[in-house]
C-alpha cells in the first residue's frame, strides 16, 4: 500500500477513495437496523457542511472546542468536521450513568478550564449533565447542541489553509492519579502514527478489510485506532457504542462475525469477558475465521487470557496467530510497539527472584527462582521510531534489564497543553519518558508496570500487577478488582492488598489472599483491605487506581468491612 | 407481569453475571452492597431489556440505587 503526500487529517480526508463503496458504518444500541453509513466521499461532504455550521459559532482557527458527545456518527463527525475548519477539538467522555455527578462535572470542568475552550459541544440528552460546566466555566462562552447546530444554514465555508505542524486536537490523558492532562497531538504527529501502525510494518491494512471497534471515542485507542487511523489510510471501519459492548459483551465477536469484520482491538480485560461470557451454543453460530488481527493494549496483557481465548474461540475458525499485542500511550499519539502481525504471541517466563533486582533473567526451574512471571512480548518499534530502557541516571541499559522505557520518533508529541512542568518531567531531549517500566529481549518489548507504583520492600522489587493478577485467582476475587501497593509502616516499606469483596466474606478473603502472596511472590502482606464492590477508585476507562488507592487508605478514608476475627 | 415475576428476573440474570447467589436479594437491596460492580450490572440491564423488549437509556440510570428502583424504571417500559 502507497501513501499519498498528504500530511494533515484533512489532506487525507480529501485523498479517502471516492465513490460510495468504502467507509464508515456507525452503529447505535439497535445494531444493524440502527446502522448509519457514509463513504468517504459521503463524509467528506457532510464535515464540510458542519465546519460551515461551526464557523458561524464564532470559532476561529485555532480555538478550542470541548466535546461531549456519545453517539458514535455525531462524534466522529463533529470531531472532523472541527478539525476542517481548523477548530482544536477535545474530546471528554460522557458521564457514565453510576458515577457520582459532581466528581464527573469537576473533570469536565478542569478540562474545558485547562483547554480554554470557547464552545461546549454536546447533545439534547447529555446537555442537562454537561449544564453546570457552564456555570463553572466564565472562558466557556457557549453550550450548544448538534441538534441545534443542524438548524443553522449551510454556507460555503472559509476553510483554513492546515499545516501539519498545526495542532490537530487535544488528547486529555484520563488521569490515574493527578487532574487529566491535554497532550498536544499535531497534524504531522497523528499522520505518522496512524501510517506506522496500519501501515506495512503494522496491520497492514487495505480497502478489504473492515475494522470493528465499540472502543470508546473519547480515549486515544478508539480515537486513532479506529476513527482517524481510517480517515488516515483510508481503511473501512465500523464503530458500534460502547455501551453496546457493556449491556452485551458478546455483541463484540457477532458483529465481526456477521460483518465479516477482520480488524479489531480492546483491552485485556474484554478478552476475558468475551471468554466468559461465551457459551457453548453460541459458539456454534460464531464463525471466525475471517479476523486477520485481534489487538490488545491499553492495560497489561495477561498471557493467560490471551490463551484462554485464543482456545475458546479456537472452533469458531478463531485463529491464535490474529492476537497482536501492543504498547502504547496518548503521548506518543498512540502505538509505540506491535508484535508483528500473524505470527504466534511471544511471552517470556523470568525468574521472580531476578525480577525483585530488575534483572529479567529467565526462568528454567520455578521452583528455585523464588517462583516465576509469565510476560507477553509487545514486539518492536515502528519504522523512524525508537525505543530505549534506561536506568534511573538515564544511561541506556542493555537487555534483559528492567528500567524506564523511553521513545522517540515522529510519533512522539510535543507535550501538554499549558502545563510546561509536567511536559519537562515527561520529555528529555526529544525523548518520551513513558513512565513504564520494562526491558527489552531478542529485540522484543516487554512491559512490566509504571514506574511509581513499583513496590519495593526491603530493597527488592515487586510489579503490582504480578501480585494483582495472583489475588485475582483467589475465588471470590475479581480480575481488575484488586490493587497492590505499599506503604510507609514505622520506617519500612510494607505491603497492602485492597479488594473488593461482600462484607460476610471479608476474613475468610483476607486469610486467602494474605497465604496466596506469600506463596506466589513470597513476601508478607502487612494489610489485606477488603472493601465494598465498586468502592475501589477507578478511571474513565475502569482501570483500578492504584495511587488513588493509596491516597485513601492512607487518609483512613478507604472504608473497609470491619473485621470480625 | 407481576411484580414478583419482574423481581425473579432480576434475581436470576444478576446471579448469571455476577456469578454469585442472589436469589434471596429482594427491592429494598441497595445495588452497591450487593457485590456488583458498574460493568455487571450494565450487563444485567442489557438482560433484562432483551428478555423483556425494552430499552433503557443510559441517561435515566442516573441516581438508581436500589433494586427497587430499578424495577420501578424497567416496570415503567413495560407495555401497561
Amino acid at each position: 500500500m502507497t501513501y499519498s503526500a498528504a500530511d494533515t487529517l484533512v489532506s487525507c480526508l480529501a485523498n479517502t477513495p471516492r465513490g460510495t463503496a468504502h467507509g464508515f458504518r456507525f452503529r447505535g444500541l439497535d445494531g444493524q437496523a440502527s446502522e448509519r453509513y457514509f463513504s468517504f466521499e459521503a463524509f467528506e461532504l457532510a464535515a464540510h457542511k458542519r465546519a460551515s455550521q461551526l464557523q458561524q459559532l464564532d470559532l476561529r482557527h485555532g480555538d478550542k472546542l470541548a466535546l461531549v458527545v456519545g453517539d458514535p456518527a455525531e462524534f466522529v463527525l463533529s470531531f472532523v468536521s472541527a478539525v476542517v475548519a481548523g477548530v482544536v477539538p477535545v474530546p471528554i467522555y460522557p458521564r457514565a450513568s453510576f458515577k457520582a455527578k459532581n466528581a464527573y462535572i469537576d473533570t469536565v470542568s478542569h478540562i474545558v478550564k485547562t483547554a480554554g475552550a470557547k464552545v461546549l459541544l454536546t447533545t439534547e440528552t447529555t446537555k442537562p449533565v454537561v449544564e453546570e460546566v457552564f456555570a463553572h466555566n466564565p472562558g466557556l462562552a457557549r453550550l450548544q447542541t448538534i441538534e441545534g447546530l443542524q438548524q443553522i444554514p449551510e454556507r460555503d465555508p472559509a476553510l483554513p489553509q492546515v499545516a501539519a505542524s498545526d495542532l490537530c486536537f487535544l488528547q486529555f490523558t484520563s488521569g490515574s492519579t493527578s487532574l487529566p492532562k491535554g497532550v498536544m497531538v499535531t497534524h504531522a504527529n497523528l499522520v505518522a502514527n496512524a501510517r506506522a501502525f496500519l501501515g506495512p510494518k503494522g496491520v497492514g491494512a487495505t480497502l478489504d478489510d473492515l475494522t470493528v471497534t465499540w472502543l470508546p471515542l473519547y480515549h486515544d485507542m478508539g480515537l486513532i485506532g479506529f476513527a482517524l487511523g481510517a480517515i488516515v489510510c483510508s481503511v473501512p471501519t465500523l464503530i458500534m457504542p460502547t455501551e453496546a459492548f457493556g449491556r452485551r459483551p458478546n455483541v463484540w465477536l457477532e458483529t465481526l462475525h456477521q460483518t465479516q469484520g477482520s480488524l479489531t482491538f480492546a483491552p485485556n480485560f474484554a478478552y476475558a469477558l468475551a471468554t466468559k461470557r461465551a457459551r457453548d451454543k453460541d459458539l456454534e453460530a460464531l464463525d471466525l475465521h475471517r479476523v486477520r488481527l485481534a489487538g490488545c493494549g491499553a492495560e497489561p496483557i495477561n498471557p493467560r487470557v490471551m490463551r484462554e481465548f485464543a482456545d475458546r474461540f479456537a472452533r469458531c475458525g478463531f485463529r491464535r496467530e490474529a492476537l497482536l499485542p501492543a504498547y502504547g500511550m496518548a503521548e506518543a499519539t498512540l502505538a509505540i510497539t506491535f508484535h508483528p502481525r500473524e505470527t504466534p504471541l511471544v511471552t517470556d517466563l523470568v525468574s521472580s527472584e531476578a525480577m525483585q533486582k530488575g534483572e529479567a533473567t529467565p526462568s528454567t526451574d520455578p521452583a528455585a527462582d523464588g517462583g516465576s512471571v509469565e510476560l507477553v512480548s509487545c514486539g518492536q518499534a515502528f519504522p523512524e521510531h525508537e525505543i530505549k530502557i534506561v536506568d534511573e541516571q538515564g544511561a541506556t541499559l542493555p537487555e534483559r534489564r528492567v528500567g524506564e522505557i523511553w521513545t522517540r520518533g515522529p510519533s512522539v508529541t510535543q507535550g501538554y497543553y499549558q502545563n510546561p512542568a509536567a511536559t519537562a518531567e515527561g520529555w528529555s531531549d526529544g525523548w518520551l519518558r513513558t513512565g513504564d517500566l520494562g526491558y527489552i529481549a531478542d529485540g522484543n518489548l516487554y512491559v512490566c508496570g509504571r514506574l511509581k507504583d513499583l513496590i519495593i520492600i526491603r530493597g527488592a522489587n515487586y510489579y503490582p500487577q504480578d501480585i494483582e493478577w495472583a489475588v485475582a485467582d483467589v475465588p471470590g476475587v475479581r480480575r481488575d478488582n484488586v490493587v497492590a501497593f505499599s506503604v510507609q509502616r514505622n520506617g519500612e516499606e510494607t505491603l497492602v492488598i485492597a479488594a473488593e469483596g461482600n462484607s460476610s466474606d471479608a476474613a475468610a478473603l483476607r486469610k486467602a489472599i494474605a497465604a496466596k502472596v506469600a506463596e506466589t511472590s513470597g513476601v508478607t502482606v502487612g494489610h489485606v483491605a477488603i472493601v465494598r464492590v465498586g468502592s475501589l477508585p477507578k478511571t474513565s476507562s475502569g482501570k483500578v487506581q492504584r495511587r488513588r488507592t493509596r491516597a485513601l487508605f492512607e487518609t483512613a478514608a478507604l472504608e473497609e468491612h470491619p473485621s470480625v476475627d | 407481569m407481576t411484580r414478583p415475576e419482574l423481581l425473579q428476573i432480576f434475581r436470576s440474570s444478576a446471579s448469571e453475571i455476577a456469578e454469585k447467589d442472589l436469589s434471596k436479594v429482594d427491592e429494598s437491596g441497595v445495588i452497591a452492597e450487593l457485590g456488583i460492580d458498574s460493568l455487571e450490572l450494565l450487563e444485567v440491564i442489557g438482560s433484562l431489556e432483551r428478555d423483556l423488549d425494552i430499552r433503557i437509556p443510559d441517561d435515566q440510570l442516573v441516581g438508581i440505587q436500589t433494586v427497587g428502583q430499578l424495577l420501578n424504571l424497567v416496570a415503567n417500559k413495560l407495555p401497561a
